[in-house]
């Protein structure tokens, strides 16, 4: 630990010596800004804040090792390749882009734009109020620092835009809070795709045009999508949609510094994009930053055609507060475990996140029916019934299956895609209401709990012709979901409050029958900006309309969310469909199971269907890896019978198939979870030769080999593509 | 002051060396960003397993990066060779990413195509600047050059600029160069390049409007058209056994062509890249087709589409998604190599589980072992249950078992015609064996059940009452006229006499045959036997087929009404009406037959049922024509006339009704336009 923190301080010391060089030969030019123009504003126990008043930039030093984290690019580590523009960009504390007219490629910060700032002491930091002349509008900065937690804030009441047609268009705070030049310092950056994922902080030799940049919940469907994709044959879209960020969270950790942080988007998460930028990609600088949306433009169409259109800027901004909270990390903490970890007790403190039930079960979920085009109408095409379930069930139990969770689609009258689900209805075809409320009663007895699931989501526009209950994009114009499918192939958003009303009125008829297991998808994992009525509803409005919807349901049933975004995690009984990959973007140089650390052991994840991966050894070691359970897609007929309906995807789902490969992953998974019941993850770490350790709070670790030989390790021999469950050392 | 510094670099080293062991890159490619689509038996397109998955992407060899690539070759020991453009080099390296030489340094140009030969591994470079093939051997010594071929046959004013290049083991190369029209070049090696002709030229197509305008166009006109010259192949690959497979683009269902030796393309069905960029042969009789948009297209060795899958970047850098693609190859292994241009890399795929079992079978079915392709289709269709090319492949492995029964239904299922056709003629077959006793027993049975009824008929009358019943029936008014449609058919001269002035006409009779006549034209349209079916199974559009049958009867009725009024024709709407009704009569009766026909024919009797068709429409037309003729008394030229008229007349009504629904169509985007415009200035 000594020679630890004497390597660091030389390390500083090495830093401002370079610092120091430059400043004097080029003493006839402009001066360097260094260390040395920075005053300290603020210290908590663990680390000092400086500040540079004219480009408002922030330093933090780490009181202990003396490691600093800046904000902004200092002027010895810029490599005079950019522009002014870019070169504004990466030295201000804070940058805006506006539009200007219906243009939003004007960007005003700190080190070129005219402006006024004005700083006040608040107690543990500062707040400055700036004002772009030009662009005639401003807001507060407030920056306070508390213990190992830095919080930069924008309120809402601070923004002012006095110009009729210049408005802020996105505010980024510290967009270089961390940043690194090109393969300088070792380390990487966190991303909230997928599961979790890093950016290492190598020299990229100009690879990539482009990094990471995903709004966080996904993006916006209530704008109008600019760009056209490329389609097979003009028609077929093969490409997947990536993942959407499920979490509000970034990260940057620095690990020969030993020095990161984790940020959580607090505020204006709704509406912002989370950026990681490899160096090559404009600059040789890697950063990562959120970018707060204020106001968008759009096109609007004047006719039917579209063929007539204007480009209009949203008439009103967002309004709410902004803010980051960066929680400064070092030593053992400064990597991704301990992001993950702070982001835990974050959550726990906060009440985001409630211990659930985290009991193993393997899930097998059931596609009732579904239907095809028969002569002028539609008839059923029943792929399983209660009475089918019942069997599979008596199957499962007699080959050692203990407890079982299961989400019943398409059970209600007309089939999987008979949308909304108005009323408590099941289909004749699967054995209706009186049987599937027994079954339901029946298996909870027996252990297997037996879900219904509602997509909240969706109208069929098909069956529904009118749309006064659709959700209308930004642009008044109804919102519509248009796949290429067989029998209906218009679908359409229930406005928020009228989904809420529709499935409140649902969960009451269901609940009335004595049972109230519910799976809830569509509504869990979406937000939008839509207009109704000449009002004009933002993303916090649609979050704050589902939660509040969410949180209703979930006093009345017992109820699991298909991949819930953060917000609604403290309701969900189980996390369904937690990816474990990534979306696979080129940039990308590693998968950690972030959200898995995170929640295991507080929340029950369930994973993407295993029938459709195509590569299942290594699925189920990724599996057993992140903790997360086996979940499997099964009917009792050969899915051959839905090749005329809209489920013609379901391409391999009959249970004869998958029943041993669902009763092999049951044991497996079953004994990993007896050793790791309840525990949290403490540790994770890629070892060399492939194999990942798993180290868990009750001493358990789980040990996972990823390649083609035996690997020994900790005194254990893990067999190659196995995995092995032992003790800590 | 100087040792600390060396301390420290130091120890800045040991801290990015530790960091990088302690995260050093293991990456899963469990997910893919793209998703497998393959065909069903309809042409239907159906998402599938991932048949790919991206594996690695090789940027470099070694410290050598790539700079616009365009060719690629991977030989069977897996070394791979690039033309590196850009650098004006050949690059030899391996999937570790390691170099492992650099080839025509100094003598290439602008090399665009490279080939490597198996056996002495010789280098093939087509060096489109360098207007000449240089062939080179493993250590990058120069061994021929091959310039613009000599032969006055090769054309004079021709440029020589090879962009891509195979050979075959006897050392001949196919060479296609650019602004060569001609085909591809054939050059032997004997005598310093013999130039042996062109290869494989694609034919320019005309198409009718074509002709048509050429017909009627001035020169001036003629000479700005898009000239009609053959487009040249866009990329070549050639297979073990030495056939060349060519792709060019803009040729339709001619895209992807497989050559044998005379040049003679070996298949001509296939869907098709939109823009083919580079082709190349498989292990299993398999052929890869590369779009430049970064779709990899396998196709089996009769031409059938196995699985389409990749896509193009849309800037998001995902891995497996391509920008330009130039070059495919595949190597032992079935890993497939996909080099894009715009990105200097080359893009590495990996089969699934699920491809190589269906490699396994569909080598083993191409072989003839039907019954040993069995096991691994098996498992294919566990995996995918609508995989249409494993359905049709187990159906005749079936047939092969003589199990008749379920290669019929895999037959149904993959919508194999031929395999249905032929497992239902066995199950005919044996079906007849067992129950000819039977049949021929009851056939004697019922002869002589009914040669006894009719003799107790005709001693004691058993049957007066049934026979008194259908006499009252069809004595009543209604039925009566429907009984004289039958009498009209089989006299129609007569009949249309009755029509006109026996007061045979009638709105209801006519009606009633009217709506059997839809009924049987939709049972038989949706329900008949599988082979004679013309609409997909699981598709059904009643109403528009009602709609249109209403339409037709109605403008007929009309417009054939308003002809006869003005050209005095006897006929009233309600007789014309009734005798274009009573026309359909031989349908309503023939059809019947044709629906049970199509349910125990196979393919090679299937002529039967069209034999009866094409005498039920002679027979419905002869009809209508008398019916015009005598109802409304003309002469036969007057008929032909009216005939001639009526058509024109009902396509003026179709032409009126169409410019009425443009002209609504103009209105209703005016009114939308003037609701949008509102809607945006009040922004409600």
């Amino acid at each position: 630990m000594a020679t630890k923190k004497k390597i660091l301080s030389l390390l500083l010391a090495a830093l401002f010596l370079f610092t120091l060089l430059p400043a004097i030969s080029f003493a006839d030019e402009e001066p360097m800004v260094t260390y040395s123009d920075y005053q300290l504003v603020t210290e908590s126990d663990s680390y000092k804040l400086y500040l540079y008043e004219p480009r408002m930039s922030i330093l933090l030093e780490n009181k202990e090792t003396g490691v600093i984290l800046e904000s902004t690019l200092s002027d010895e580590k810029d490599d005079g390749k950019s522009n002014a523009i870019w070169t504004g960009y990466m030295k201000s504390g804070v940058v805006v882009q506006y539009i200007k007219g219906t243009n939003n490629t004007f960007q005003a910060e700190l080190f070129n734009s005219d402006h006024t700032k004005t700083y006040r002491n608040l107690k543990n930091g500062f707040a400055c109020d700036i004002y772009f002349t030009k662009e005639m509008f401003g807001f507060t900065v407030e920056v306070t620092l508390e213990g190992k937690e830095l919080l930069v804030k924008v309120p809402e009441s601070s923004i002012r835009e006095d110009a009729t047609d210049t408005f802020i268009s996105a505010i980024s705070l510290f967009p270089f809070m961390g940043y690194t030049h090109l393969g300088d310092t070792a380390g990487y950056m966190l991303v909230p795709d997928g599961n979790g994922a890093l950016i290492n902080l190598t020299d990229k030799e100009g690879r990539f045009s482009t990094g990471f940049s995903q709004m966080i919940y996904g993006r916006d469907d209530g704008f109008t999508d600019s760009t056209t994709p490329s389609y097979l044959w003009d028609k077929y879209d093969t490409v997947l949609r990536s993942n959407n960020v499920i979490a509000p969270v970034f990260g940057m950790a620095h690990t020969d510094e030993q020095q990161g942080y984790l940020a959580v988007v607090e505020e204006g998460q709704n509406r912002c994009t989370i950026e990681a930028q490899p160096n090559g990609v404009m600059v040789a600088y890697n950063r990562c930053l959120a970018k707060f949306l204020l106001r968008d433009v759009y096109i609007q169409p004047l006719n039917q055609s579209n063929s007539g259109t204007v480009t209009m800027a949203e008439v009103d901004r967002g309004h709410g507060d902004l803010a980051v909270r960066y929680f400064l990390l070092s030593g053992e903490d400064a990597d991704y475990v301990g992001m993950a970890l702070t982001y835990r007790d974050y959550l726990l403190e906060k009440g985001a996140l409630a211990k659930k039930d985290t009991s193993y079960k393997t899930r097998v979920d059931f596609l009732g029916a579904d239907v095809e085009p028969f002569l002028i109408s539609t008839k059923s095409v029943t792929m399983t019934t209660t009475e089918n379930i019942e069997e599979i069930y008596n199957n499962l139990r007699n080959a050692g299956v203990t407890s079982l969770l299961s989400v019943y689609k398409g059970w209600q009258k007309g089939g999987y895609y008979a949308l909304p689900i108005n009323s408590f209805s099941a289909s004749k075809s699967i054995g209706g209401n009186g049987k599937l409320v027994d079954l339901i009663k029946e298996s909870d007895e027996n252990g297997y709990d037996l879900y219904l699931y509602n997509d909240g989501l969706r109208i069929n526009g098909d069956t529904n012709k009118f749309t006064m209950n659709a959700v209308k994009k930004v642009n008044k114009r109804t919102l519509k979901e248009e796949p290429v499918k067989q029998v209906y192939d218009l679908f359409y958003y229930q406005m928020p409050n009228r989904a809420g009303s529709v499935l409140m009125k649902f969960v009451s008829s269901y609940t009335s029958k004595g049972v109230n297991k519910l799976a809830l998808a569509g509504i869990s994992n979406i937000l939008y900006s839509y207009s109704s009525k000449g009002s004009y509803y933002t993303r916090s409005d649609t979050a704050s309309a589902y939660e509040k919807t969410v949180a209703a349901i979930s006093n009345n049933t017992d109820l699991i969310l298909e991949q819930p975004f953060s917000y609604l995690w403290k309701y969900a009984g189980a996390f369904l469909d937690m990816p474990v990959g990534s979306s696979d973007y080129m940039f990308l140089d590693e998968e950690v199971p972030f959200l898995s650390i995170v929640l295991k052991g507080t929340l029950p994840m369930y994973s993407d269907y295993v029938n459709f991966e195509a590569n299942k050894t290594e699925f189920f070691l990724q599996l057993v890896e992140s903790g997360v359970f086996p979940s499997f897609y099964v009917t009792y007929e050969n899915s051959a019978a839905l090749i005329y309906t809209n489920s013609s995807n379901l391409y391999s789902t009959e249970f004869t198939t998958y029943r041993d490969t669902i009763v092999d992953y049951d044991k497996q998974m079953r004994q990993i979870a007896a050793a790791t019941d309840g525990a949290t993850i403490t540790n994770h770490e890629k070892l060399s030769g492939g194999v990942t350790r798993v180290t868990y709070s009750n001493g358990t670790v789980v040990y996972v080999n990823y390649s083609n030989q035996p690997v020994s390790v900790d005194g254990y021999t893990v067999d190659a593509l196995s995995y092995k469950v032992g003790e800590a050392q | 002051m100087e040792r600390k510094r060396t301390t420290i670099i130091l120890s800045v080293f040991c801290a990015l060396l530790l960091a990088f062991v302690a995260v050093s890159p293991m990456f899963s490619y469990a997910e893919t960003p793209y998703k497998t689509y393959t065909l069903s038996g309809y042409g239907d397109v159906q998402e599938t397993q991932t048949a790919y998955l991206a594996y690695e992407t090789l940027v470099k060899f070694g410290d050598e990066a790539m700079n616009r690539p365009n060719d690629v070759y991977v030989t069977d020991d897996n070394e791979i060779y690039v033309a590196d453009t850009g650098n004006a080099r050949v690059l030899v390296g391996n999937l570790e990413g390691e170099l492992l030489g650099i080839i025509g340094e100094g003598t290439l140009k602008s090399p665009r195509g490279v080939f490597v030969t198996e056996e002495n591994k010789h280098v093939y470079v087509a060096d489109r600047d360098g207007e000449a093939v240089f062939e080179f051997d493993r250590n990058g010594k120069l061994l021929n050059t091959y310039g613009k071929p000599t032969s006055p046959l090769y054309g004079d004013n021709l440029s020589f600029m090879p962009i891509k290049v195979v050979v075959n083991d006897a050392g001949i190369m196919f060479i296609i160069c650019e602004s060569n029209t001609n085909g591809i070049v054939e050059i032997s090696p004997t005598e310093g390049g013999m130039f042996l002709g062109y290869f494989g030229t694609n034919f320019a197509s005309a198409s009718l409007r074509t002709i048509i305008y050429r017909a009627i166009m001035t020169d001036a006109q003629r000479a700005k058209m898009v000239s009609n010259i053959p487009s040249t192949p866009d990329n070549l690959a050639i297979d073990e056994r030495g056939l060349i497979y060519t792709v060019t683009r803009g040729d339709e269902s001619k895209t992807l062509k497989r050559l044998n030796i005379a040049g003679i393309n070996l298949i001509d069905k296939s869907r098709n890249a939109t823009i083919p960029a580079a082709v190349t042969a498989g292990n299993h009789d398999n052929v890869y087709v590369a779009d430049q948009n970064g779709y990899i297209y396998e196709y089996n060795n009769e031409g059938d589409l196995l699985y389409v899958f990749g896509g193009k970047d849309d800037g998001s850098q995902r891995i497996g998604l391509s920008t330009m693609v130039t070059a495919i190859q595949a190597d032992k292994q079935d890993r497939l190599y996909l080099l894009d241009v715009d990105k200097a890399q080359i893009q590495v795929y990996t089969p699934t589980e699920f491809t190589s079992l269906l490699h396994e079978a569909l080598y083993l079915y191409s072989k003839g072992l039907y019954t040993e392709s069995k096991a691994p289709l098996e498992k294919v269709l566990q995996m995918n249950s609508m995989f249409d090319y494993a359905n049709r492949a187990m159906g005749r492995a079936y047939f092969q078992e003589e199990n008749y029964n379920m290669a019929l239904k895999y037959a149904r299922l993959a919508k194999d015609y031929e395999g249905y056709s032929d497992a239902y003629w066995e199950i005919r077959n044996q079906w007849l064996k067992r129950n000819i006793t039977t049949m021929i027993i009851v056939i004697v049975l019922a002869f002589v059940l009914i040669k006894v009824l009719k003799n107790l008929d005709q001693k004691k009358g058993i049957f007066n009452g049934v026979r008194n019943l259908s006499k009252s029936i069809w004595s009543k008014d209604l039925m009566s006229h429907i009984k004289y449609a039958g009498y009209y058919m089989k006299h129609p001269i007569d009949g249309a006499y009755g029509i006109s002035h026996e007061g045979h006409a009638s709105w209801g009779a006519s009606t009633i045959l009217l709506g059997i006549f839809t009924i049987e034209y939709l049972v038989y349209k949706y329900l008949c036997g599988f082979l004679q079916k013309t609409v997909r199974e699981g598709r059904y559009e009643v109403l528009s087929d009602v709609g249109i049958i209403l339409v037709v009867i109605f403008a007929v009725t009309v417009c054939n009404y308003l002809v006869c009024t003005i050209n005095d024709g006897e006929g009233t709407v309600k007789k014309i009406y009734t005798y274009f009704c009573f026309s359909l009569m031989p349908y309503i009766l023939l059809t019947p037959v044709c629906f049970v026909l199509s349910h125990v024919l196979t393919t090679n009797e299937q002529f039967l049922i069209n034999l009866l068709q094409i005498l039920m429409y002679g027979w419905i037309a002869v009809l209508m024509v008398l019916g015009i003729k005598e109802v409304n008394n003309y002469t036969p030229k007057e008929t032909v006339k009216i005939i001639l008229l009526t058509l024109f007349t009902i396509l003026i009504m179709a032409l009126l009704v169409f410019i009425v629904y443009v002209l609504w169509a103009q209105v209703f985007e005016f009114i939308s336009a003037i609701f949008g415009e509102v809607v945006y200035r009040l922004g409600y």
